[in-house]
């Protein structure tokens, strides 16, 4: 079968490159801009960088743990399987 | 006069009557249309109007028109229209006037001025979504729609309960803002009963429940309302109660973690409402004028997108028949514009351009200027939370991906065109209100002080305040980096996640065993002891007690005349049979009597 464009390697790394390019250009841009900072904490350079992979990450091995304790077969509550 | 103060609730309670005297698609036709309509009524309805009501003694506030109530009944005519127009393939009565009712009564709810107009149509909401439900018409459909009813029943009790003792301690009916200095049981009351309609902590789990159950029309309709209406309620008489901040924090973290884990779409996105509500709540909490403004904006924003997320789940199941992470993928090359849809609403919980870029500011930056550290950060990173199981991990999974639909009989299609039309009405909003918020933020009660404090302009959003854009690039962009780098030990799996309900689903069965086993038990022992055993020695003791006690006396005298053992249980049988039959010769009669008599005289 024919493979989709988003499927084709080349398409796959285009997207990781932008996404390389988008990561290092906004860390980039953060040194020349300033934004109201409320809290002691987001004022340090690249707090939101910092934030948005460690927010990102850590959720996933919560849910992770969450799921090793809680998480159960689909048909856990059938009353007739 | 009357057509000028009509409650545009009214009107599609209206509606849901006609649609079982239309004919065939003139059924549709007539919900879009009395959509329109109630939207158009609550253009008209004039500022600060109550509309007075005598019911009883009691006078009711039917509807009370200010800019609170306007702005949420914008948002819920407007997503009315957009779901009946999705929904045009439904072909059922039932379905589309359980809907209507369902959306008339939130309006109701909306405008209502008082406790008793707004319990009434709160249970009519309850009463009436239950059928969106019941239309898919399975097994499993069936059991969730017994439950959501069971805790909306309880939710109701609670929230009547709570009314009552309110009426008696205040003498009034008026449905305001309590006190959070001057709490009382009946204020407590009416709270929980609010939570439970807002799937809050610990009442959330009836909503990623029953949803994902329901028909596909259904869902899209059931996502908009019930909390949505639950985040109204709360806005006008609970804000500034501080205990709302914890809530809703626990409430948004509790989100992103389920939906995390969820592997089934709409359960996902039911998840990721409940998070999505966690914010409102909190926002009310916090209470100040910025907040609660915040907190219509995030509503606003947040029917739409999560509208739109819905229709396209709806639409992926409604053409492939699956609504599993780990039975979808790839679907961008059969469904282009359900993929293009779907990705923008995916999109809008936070990317620049969109909705979400606008909708949450005003709650972040009025928790951080009253110096609530905690839960700014929570909902920080709450909000990246969001983005990576809505804005990553539905589009990825579901239409791109690998696809595991390969082997179904049927090539499937692209999604119907009312569908697509729905969905591209809602697309339009998502990046309209991401590009102009000004149209949104001049229907705020705050219009003046949102706008004299939020940028509200293309220009002002992105060219003037581009520091604001840049660090949200970065905590999107590194998010999305994190997320891709951890997807390959990042697996979906076919499993369910225990939640809050676990204590009913199995409590239920431990309380019928615990019931069953207990008091059938007892039942049963009873049975035994008193109708078995009892009744049966208290017949014998009437039956032969006299005797045995006579022969007690009797017995000693016969061994005395020498009589032998044999003898003697021969006589005893003989004296027996004739105390059970009564039967006894006049001289021994005779002489017993004497006996007693003589007795008595001695005594």
């Amino acid at each position: 079968m024919d493979n989709g464009y988003f499927d084709r390697q080349e398409t796959k790394k285009l997207l990781w490159n932008i996404l390389w390019i988008t990561c290092g250009l906004s860390l980039v841009l953060g040194l020349f801009v300033k934004q109201k900072s409320y809290f002691p904490i987001d004022d340090f350079y690249g707090f939101y960088a910092l934030l948005g992979f460690m927010a990102c990450a850590v959720s996933i091995i919560i849910s992770k743990g969450v799921g090793f304790i809680f998480k159960r077969k689909e048909n856990h509550y059938d009353v007739d399987a | 006069m009357l057509m000028h103060n009509l409650p545009p609730g009214l009107i599609l309670i209206f509606a849901a009557f006609l649609v079982y005297l239309l004919p065939g698609r003139l059924k549709n036709w007539c919900a879009i249309i009395f959509s329109v309509l109630a939207f158009w009524q609550i253009v008209r309805l004039s500022g600060n109007a109550i509309l007075p009501f005598q019911l009883l003694d009691l006078e009711l506030a039917v509807l009370r028109v200010d800019g609170w109530s306007k702005a949420f009944a914008y948002i819920f005519t407007l997503s009315s229209f957009a779901a009946f127009l999705y929904g045009y393939h439904e072909k059922k009565s039932h379905q589309l006037c359980s809907g209507l009712l369902y959306i008339g009564s939130a309006l109701m709810v909306v405008f209502a001025g008082d406790l008793i107009t707004l319990y009434i149509f709160w249970e009519v909401m309850a009463i009436t979504s239950v059928y969106l439900i019941l239309g898919r018409k399975t097994k499993k459909s069936y059991r969730a729609a017994f439950r959501y009813i069971l805790v909306h029943i309880f939710g109701g009790l609670v929230l009547l309960a709570g009314i009552v003792i309110t009426i008696q301690q205040s003498g009034s009916i008026a449905f305001n803002a309590f006190d959070p200095a001057n709490p009382h049981l009946g204020t407590w009351l009416i709270l929980a009963g609010f939570l439970v309609n807002a799937a809050a902590i610990p009442f959330s789990s009836w909503l990623p429940d029953a949803y994902p159950e329901a028909s596909i029309m259904g869902g899209v309709i059931l996502s908009a309302y019930t909390s949505k209406t639950a985040v109204y309620a709360l806005l006008r008489g609970f804000p500034g109660w501080e205990i709302l901040i914890i809530i809703g924090s626990a409430m948004a973290i509790y989100g992103v973690i389920y939906a995390l884990l969820e592997n089934d779409i709409r359960r996902m996105l039911a998840y990721a409402i409940v998070g999505q509500v966690g914010f409102m709540v909190c926002a009310v909490g916090i209470g100040t004028p910025l907040a609660l403004n915040g907190v219509v904006v995030h509503a606003f924003c947040h029917i739409i997108y999560k509208g739109l997320l819905w229709m396209s789940a709806g639409a992926v199941i409604y053409r492939v028949g699956k609504s599993k992470f780990t039975e979808l993928g790839g679907l961008y090359r059969s469904m282009p514009w359900t993929t293009v849809f779907g990705c923008i609403g995916a999109l809008a919980i936070a990317a620049p351009l969109t909705s979400g870029f606008i909708s949450k500011n005003m709650i972040l930056a009025e928790a951080a200027s009253n110096n609530l550290f905690w839960p700014w950060f929570i909902l920080k990173a709450a909000s990246v939370g969001a983005f990576i199981s809505i804005g990553l991990k539905f589009p990825y999974f579901v239409f791109f991906g690998k696809s595991k639909v390969e082997g179904l009989p049927q090539p499937h299609r692209e999604a119907p065109k009312a569908m697509l039309f729905a969905m591209s009405f809602m697309a339009f909003f998502c990046i309209y209100l991401g590009i102009f918020p000004g149209t949104l933020y001049n229907i705020l009660p705050g219009a003046e002080l949102v706008k004299s404090v939020m940028p509200y302009t293309f220009w002002d959003i992105y060219i003037y305040h581009f520091s604001s854009l840049v660090f949200h690039v970065q905590l999107l962009s590194f998010a999305t980096l994190a997320f891709f780098l951890i997807l390959p030990f990042f697996k979906q799996t076919n499993t369910i996640t225990l939640d809050i309900d676990w204590f009913y689903r199995r409590g239920g069965v431990v309380a019928y065993l615990l019931f069953d086993q207990g008091l059938n038990g007892v039942n049963n022992l009873s049975n035994r002891i008193v109708v078995e055993s009892g009744m049966k020695s208290l017949a014998k003791f009437f039956r032969d007690g006299p005797a045995r006690i006579l022969l007690f006396f009797v017995q000693p005298l016969w061994s005395l005349t020498g009589v032998d053992r044999e003898g003697s249980r021969a006589m005893e049988i003989k004296f027996i049979n004739r105390f059970r039959n009564c039967f006894f010769s006049i001289g021994n009669t005779a002489v017993s009597t004497l006996a007693l008599i003589l007795l008595l005289l001695l005594v």
